[in-house]
This record gives C-alpha cells, sequence and structure tokens, in this order.
C-alpha cells in the first residue's frame, strides 16, 4: 500500500505543478500582457479555467493531506520550519481564487474590475514564486532542524533556508514554468487573430525557464549545494534533463502547425521529465538540511493500519473522482483528444 | 501577546470567518436546485432567475469557503504541528474522504455553472443535486476530525506515545454523530434564516415581491425545519456531552458544585473566582432531567475537576446561553412560519417580514456560539485528556503578525462579499 500511497502523492504533485500550474501561468501571462491583450486573455481565461480551476487547486490539499497521514514527521518540518512562505503562499491562493471569481461574479462591471484583475495578476505572480522558495527550502541544505531556537536564532531557523538566492531561484524557475504552461495551453484556445499573442508569450516563457534553470544550475553547482551536484552526478536525472529539452523541437513543430494536443502533450511530458529528474536524484531523500544527514521521506512513516486505509481510501478516491474529473476536462475542452474533427 | 494566544485567536478567527461561508456554500446549492426544478416544471421566468442569481451566490461563497478552507488545512500543521504529528495519521481518514468529498463538489460546480445550455437539462440539474450533497457530506466528515478531538479513539496512549493506531476506529469515534448532526442541522438553520431573511427584506422593501416571495419560501422551508428538529438534536448532544464530557457540561452550566437533582440556569452572570452565579433563572432538577433523563441524577461540578483540566467558564456559559436562547426563538419562528401558511393575512402584513428581516443573522450567531461551546468547553485540551493545546502549538515566535494579517484579509474578505451580495440584490431587482 506504500506504493499507492506515494503514487497518488507524485501523481497529485505532478497534476497540481501542471494543471495549478497553468492556472497560476494564466494570471502571470496576463500580468506581463499590453492592456489589450489583457482584455483577450481575460475572457479566454474564464472560457477555459473558469470550470476547472478549483478542481486544479484541490491537488496541493490532496498532497498536504496525504503529507500530514503518512509522513507525518516529513510535515511536521515543512510546516514548522517554512511557516512564513506558506503563509504567503496561502495568503495568495485565496486573494487570486477570490479575485477570480469576484471579477466574474460581480453582477454589476465597473472600475472595481481593474482591482480584481491587480489582485488577480500579482497574486497569480507571487504564490508560484513562494510555492518554489518553498520547495527551495527543503533542498537548499540550509534548514535547521533543531529544538534549541535560541542559539541558532529567528533569521537562520526561519527565514534564511527559503529566503537565499538559490531557494530565490528556484521560485522564478517555477513562476516561469507556469507562465511557459499557460502559454501553451492558450495557443489551443486561440483563434488566429489572437494565436500570435500566446505564442510570443510561449517562446519569451522558453527562453525564461532555460535561462533561470541554466543561472540556478551555475549557482547551485558554483556553490556545492547537494541538491544540483547530486542532480548533475546522476545520469537518469541528466538523461531525463536532456530528454525534456529536446522535447522543445516536436514541441516548437506542433505549435507551430497548430496541433494542440501534441503541444499540451510535450509541454506535460517536459514538465514530467523534470520532476522525474529530480526524484531520480534525491528521492527518497529530499529535505536536505544544514544541521543533520537529508531527511529520508521513507523514514519515520506512519504505521501499516494507517498507510493501508490510506491507500485504499486514496483508490475509492481515486475511482470516483478521476472519470468526473477527465469527463469536466473534456467537456470543457480542456483535453482534445477525445473530440472529433469537424 | 503569548504564541500560544495568538496561535488560539487565530485559528478561532479563521474558523469563524471559514464556518460562516462554508455553510453557506454547502446549504445554498439546495436552494438552487430547489428552484431549479421549479423552473424546469413550470417555466416560470422568475424561477430562472432566482436561480442564476443564487447560483452567483454559490459560487462566490464555495470560493470563499474552498480557499479559507484550503488555509485552514494548512494551518492545522502551522500552528499546531506537535498536534498535526501525533493526531495526524490517526484522523487522517475523514480528512482524506473530506477531499474526496471536496473535489466531487468542485467538479460538479464546475459542470453547474458552466453547463448552462451546453449539458442535457436533467444531467445538468442534477450536477446541482451533487455540490449540495457532496458539500454535506465534506461538511460532515470534517465534523468527524473534531469530533475525534473530542472523543479520542483508535489508539493506545501510553507513556506519550501513540500506537496501535485504527483509523477506521478514530474516524467513527463516539462524538462523531451527535456533532454531525447537531452541526448539520445548524447549518441549515442559520443558512435558511439568513438566506431568508435577506429576501424577506426587499419583500419589506416592495421590490419585486413576486420574485422574493418565492426565494424567501424556498429559504425558509429548510431553516424552518431544520430548526424545529434542532432541540432533538441539542438533546441527544446534551446526553452525550454528560457523559464523556462532564466538565464540559458543567461549564456550559456553570455549575462548581456537584449536586443531585441540579437545577438547570437560564441566563445569570458567573463570577468565576467566587464560583458564584447571580441573577440567573434556575429550574430545579431540570439540568440532571436534561443530562440524564432522571430529576435525581447527580450531575458533576466543575470543582470534581483539577483546576488545571477546567475551560474558561464564563466564555462557555454565556456562548451556551447565547446558543440555546437563538435556538429556541428560531425553533418558535420555524413553528410560526409555518402557520403562517394557513394564516393568508400574515404576509399582507409589513412586520410579518420585519419579523424575519431581524432573525435573519441569528442563526449564524447561534452557529458560532455553539462552536465556541464545543471549543472552547474542551480545553486545555486539544485532544481531550490525551494532548493539551500549549503542548501543541509551533516553536516558531511572533505568531501574532499572521494573527493580525489574518485578520485584516479576512475582514476585507467579508466586506467585500457582502457588498458583491448587495450589488447582486440591485441587479436582480432592476431585472425584468
Amino acid at each position: 500500500m506504500l506504493v499507492v500511497v506515494l503514487f497518488f502523492l507524485i501523481f497529485s504533485l505532478y497534476l497540481y505543478v501542471v494543471l495549478g500550474g497553468a492556472d497560476y501561468g494564466a494570471g502571470i501571462v496576463e500580468l506581463f500582457s499590453s492592456r489589450e491583450n489583457q482584455q483577450i486573455t481575460k475572457k479566454t481565461l474564464y472560457r477555459v479555467m473558469g470550470p476547472v480551476w478549483e478542481a486544479n487547486h484541490i491537488w496541493i490539499i490532496i498532497m498536504i493531506v496525504i503529507l500530514w497521514i503518512a509522513f507525518p514527521v516529513y510535515y511536521n518540518i515543512l510546516v514548522v520550519h517554512l511557516h512564513i512562505p506558506l503563509t504567503i503562499v496561502l495568503l495568495g491562493v485565496t486573494l487570486r481564487g477570490v479575485a477570480f471569481v469576484f471579477r466574474h461574479y460581480d453582477a454589476i462591471i465597473d472600475n472595481t474590475q481593474r482591482v480584481y484583475d491587480t489582485m488577480f495578476t500579482i497574486s497569480s505572480l507571487i504564490t508560484p514564486i513562494f510555492l518554489g522558495m518553498v520547495f527551495g527550502g527543503l533542498v537548499s541544505g540550509q534548514l535547521m532542524i533543531t529544538d534549541d531556537i535560541a542559539t541558532t536564532g529567528f533569521y537562520d531557523t526561519y527565514v534564511q533556508p527559503w529566503c537565499n538566492p538559490f531557494s530565490i531561484l528556484i521560485g522564478f524557475f517555477f513562476a516561469a514554468l507556469c507562465a511557459f504552461l499557460s502559454a501553451v495551453l492558450l495557443i489551443g484556445e486561440s483563434d488566429e487573430s489572437t494565436a500570435p499573442i500566446y505564442i510570443r508569450k510561449a517562446a519569451i516563457a522558453t527562453i525564461v525557464v532555460f535561462i533561470i534553470g541554466l543561472v540556478t544550475f551555475i549557482y547551485g553547482y558554483s556553490a556545492d549545494y547537494l541538491f544540483v551536484t547530486g542532480f548533475l552526478a546522476n545520469n537518469y536525472a541528466l538523461a531525463a534533463m536532456g530528454v525534456s529539452g529536446l522535447l522543445l523541437i516536436p514541441l516548437w513543430i506542433t505549435i507551430k502547425k497548430g496541433n494542440k494536443v501534441w503541444s499540451r502533450f510535450f509541454a506535460g511530458l517536459q514538465v514530467f521529465l523534470i520532476l522525474l529528474g529530480v526524484l531520480m536524484s534525491h528521492f527518497p531523500t529530499i529535505i536536505i538540511t544544514a544541521t543533520s544527514a537529508p531527511i529520508n521521506l521513507l523514514e519515520a512513516i506512519a504505521p501499516p493500519s494507517v498507510i493501508n486505509v490510506l491507500g485504499i481510501s486514496l483508490i475509492v478516491g481515486g475511482v470516483v473522482i478521476l472519470p468526473g474529473l477527465f469527463h469536466l476536462l473534456k467537456s470543457f475542452k480542456m483535453i482534445k483528444i477525445l473530440e472529433r474533427k469537424a | 501577546m503569548e504564541n500560544l494566544d495568538a496561535a488560539r485567536l487565530q485559528m478561532a478567527f479563521t474558523l469563524i470567518f471559514h464556518i460562516v461561508f462554508a455553510c453557506i456554500g454547502m446549504v445554498m446549492p439546495f436552494f438552487m436546485v430547489i428552484s431549479h426544478y421549479k423552473w424546469l416544471k413550470t417555466k416560470e421566468e422568475v424561477y430562472l432567475q432566482l436561480t442564476k442569481s443564487w447560483q452567483k451566490g454559490v459560487a462566490i461563497f464555495f470560493v470563499t469557503g474552498a480557499v479559507s478552507g484550503t488555509a485552514l488545512s494548512f494551518e492545522l500543521g502551522l500552528l499546531w504541528p506537535e498536534f498535526m504529528k501525533h493526531a495526524g495519521p490517526i484522523i487522517g481518514m475523514p480528512f482524506s474522504l473530506e477531499g474526496a468529498a471536496f473535489f466531487v463538489e468542485a467538479i460538479a460546480l464546475g459542470f453547474y455553472l458552466y453547463g448552462w445550455d451546453k449539458l442535457p437539462e436533467k444531467f445538468h440539474w442534477f450536477t446541482g443535486i451533487i455540490i449540495g450533497v457532496s458539500g454535506v457530506a465534506s461538511g460532515i466528515l470534517v465534523v468527524a476530525a473534531n469530533g475525534w478531538m473530542n472523543a479520542p479513539s483508535g489508539f493506545d496512549y501510553v507513556d506519550g506515545t501513540f500506537s496501535n493506531i485504527d483509523p477506521v476506529a478514530a474516524l467513527l469515534n463516539p462524538a462523531w454523530f451527535t456533532q454531525a448532526l447537531h452541526m448539520t442541522l445548524a447549518a441549515f438553520t442559520a443558512t435558511g434564516f439568513a438566506v431568508a431573511g435577506i429576501h424577506a427584506y426587499q419583500v419589506y422593501k416592495k421590490r419585486k415581491v413576486t420574485l422574493h416571495t418565492k426565494a424567501f419560501k424556498i429559504a425558509i422551508t429548510f431553516g424552518a425545519i431544520a430548526a424545529i428538529l434542532q432541540p432533538i438534536s441539542g438533546d441527544i448532544s446534551a446526553k452525550d456531552i454528560a457523559k464523556r464530557q462532564p466538565v464540559k457540561l458543567a461549564a456550559m452550566e456553570a455549575h462548581y458544585e456537584t449536586e443531585k437533582g441540579a437545577p438547570l440556569y437560564i441566563g445569570g452572570i458567573v463570577d468565576a473566582t467566587t464560583q458564584q452565579v447571580t441573577h440567573k433563572i434556575a429550574l430545579p432538577g431540570m439540568l440532571s432531567f436534561l443530562a440524564f433523563g432522571d430529576f435525581n441524577a447527580e450531575v458533576k461540578g466543575l470543582n470534581e475537576f483539577p483546576e488545571d483540566e477546567r475551560p474558561n467558564v464564563p466564555v462557555v456559559h454565556y456562548a451556551f446561553q447565547v446558543m440555546v436562547g437563538i435556538g429556541g426563538l428560531l425553533m418558535l419562528a420555524g413553528i410560526l412560519y409555518f402557520i403562517s401558511l394557513k394564516k393568508k393575512k400574515w404576509s399582507g402584513n409589513a412586520k410579518y417580514w420585519l419579523f424575519f428581516v431581524l432573525l435573519a443573522p441569528l442563526g449564524f450567531i447561534a452557529l458560532e456560539a455553539g462552536w465556541i461551546v464545543t471549543e472552547v468547553g474542551r480545553q486545555p485540551w486539544i485532544i481531550h485528556q490525551v494532548m493539551r493545546t500549549k503542548d501543541a502549538v509551533t516553536p516558531m515566535p511572533g505568531i501574532v503578525v499572521s494573527f493580525y494579517m489574518y485578520i485584516v484579509v479576512y475582514t476585507v474578505l467579508s466586506v467585500a462579499v457582502t457588498w458583491l451580495m448587495l450589488r447582486q440584490i440591485k441587479v436582480l431587482n432592476t431585472q425584468n
């Protein structure tokens, strides 16, 4: 059953990165658009994301619940030591969620729309940056796992691990990745007149992702971060990264040809490969600390009785939810595979 | 402010906020599908207008409930890491099932909101039912986790460690049924009266009387039925607490001394230092009867329990009085509503509508008071007689900062949502 639980944990993580990420990215794309394009994006977003965005964001709840049930020690480190960035993430999630709904369900359309738009776009940018910083905090090797906060000090214990150049780079990397995913998604939802907008955005996002990724690697390598050196020393991780890079070629060919299904598939696969690379090189010792050996996810897990029940619940939940979710995504054309060509 | 106090206040504040939105998001879909059903049946345009207007309300409240719920799922760990480290695996089951129910709700909501003219009529309507049912299911499941904190079960606790964990037994803890029943009825009562009150105000102001009268009837029917049933559930809860958490019962009633044939105090001012309750109405033997079904039964007083195992008595006592007082009033109002169906003349009277306008906020006040009774009444324990709240709080100092931040953000949100609802009604009233 542990395998089932791990599968759902990684599955939720992946779907959150892809679906939730594309959702954050939509706000980022809107933020970096001219005013006229902003209005176009806003309308497209409403049509594309409206029916599904709430479902997209439940993956993070599933993830967090799996973590606390099955991996309580791991979860404990996350919530105690990364309290501050997580609180900022929550603030962002709250503000962008309500702004998204307010701007579409406000019965009167007037100047307040601008307030909603600003709230939505700014929090769409900040939230993924801080999510990335949380991940950066886990892997940057600066966490102080200690009961003696008096000696280590507030800043070094609760701020430094996530608020350092490396973690911040990872934050920006994730935000750029979100924008990239969203731009690719939006290309498929636009018509001939608006598609060039998103193709340009996708191109810019690709370059930004590449540059930030490269800088992160160079910085991490030169400063000898275990997360980076471990990644570079793992052939599978390197191979996954390499394939992910090579996929840019078919991705751009399909984008140019206007093949929505395949371009989305390639973009999703690229993210999967990046995630796979990270897991290959570091699983299960995902938390890298400054005070002790890396912390193993599979150490101090919940007793088998808990894992078994959780596994069964997840399977049952999955059977109930996934067909419904698939149908929803299909009905509102997020998935075009089954759509008959006219 | 001490870290523990700040954490408790933040938790209380965010829960108070979340509960309102979650309840409305859970109950309003039922109003919406009834109105939708009437539209499909009668094809009267006013039902369509009402359904579409309510659906916007559902969308706004759902998302506010959802984001504040997401925040809460993190806050449990952010504020109470020691609690979650040990309790997380044990009470994981209700939370994972709740996650599933919530997911179903979000999917159904996506279908419903965006399915107009796209989905087959009946299927579209049915997705509305699923929103309501899965919403209520999530509520019931979350209450299971709270029930467990009051009636911990499904583990052995020896020398500070939890072993032999049985998540199913934890889910089926003894407090679950009574709490879930009481909460579900409370959600229907509070939302029913609140929504009915808003529409009653529109009728009172003579705006679109036909539409608002229909809206009022749908909402008040749910509210009235739930309010009439609630005392039965309250009685079950009281008997259960008398057995399981006698100290909480004693605090609710501000009974310091153990006595046989204990009187029921109504109202009263509690002086915790002198242990006196003044200005009360005492009904002899009634507390013994209500708690144990016997006028002479012995009810344990607060002094039976060590001082450091008692909750804050005045807070629990006053909150309990508010809850029961309002509960009784709303039950009478519910009965009155059903009588008014026979007395057609009443609805022509402005005072009839004003009466329901004034009742609008009461249900939620009672509901919050009820949660204060159960939560403050459980203190100083976070897990009843297993773990103290002060031992569960995060070691990170400065929680007071996030407490203030939540106050500002949630206050602004509450104002914004209220304002949006007013605009919704304004537009509804100007539609043809």
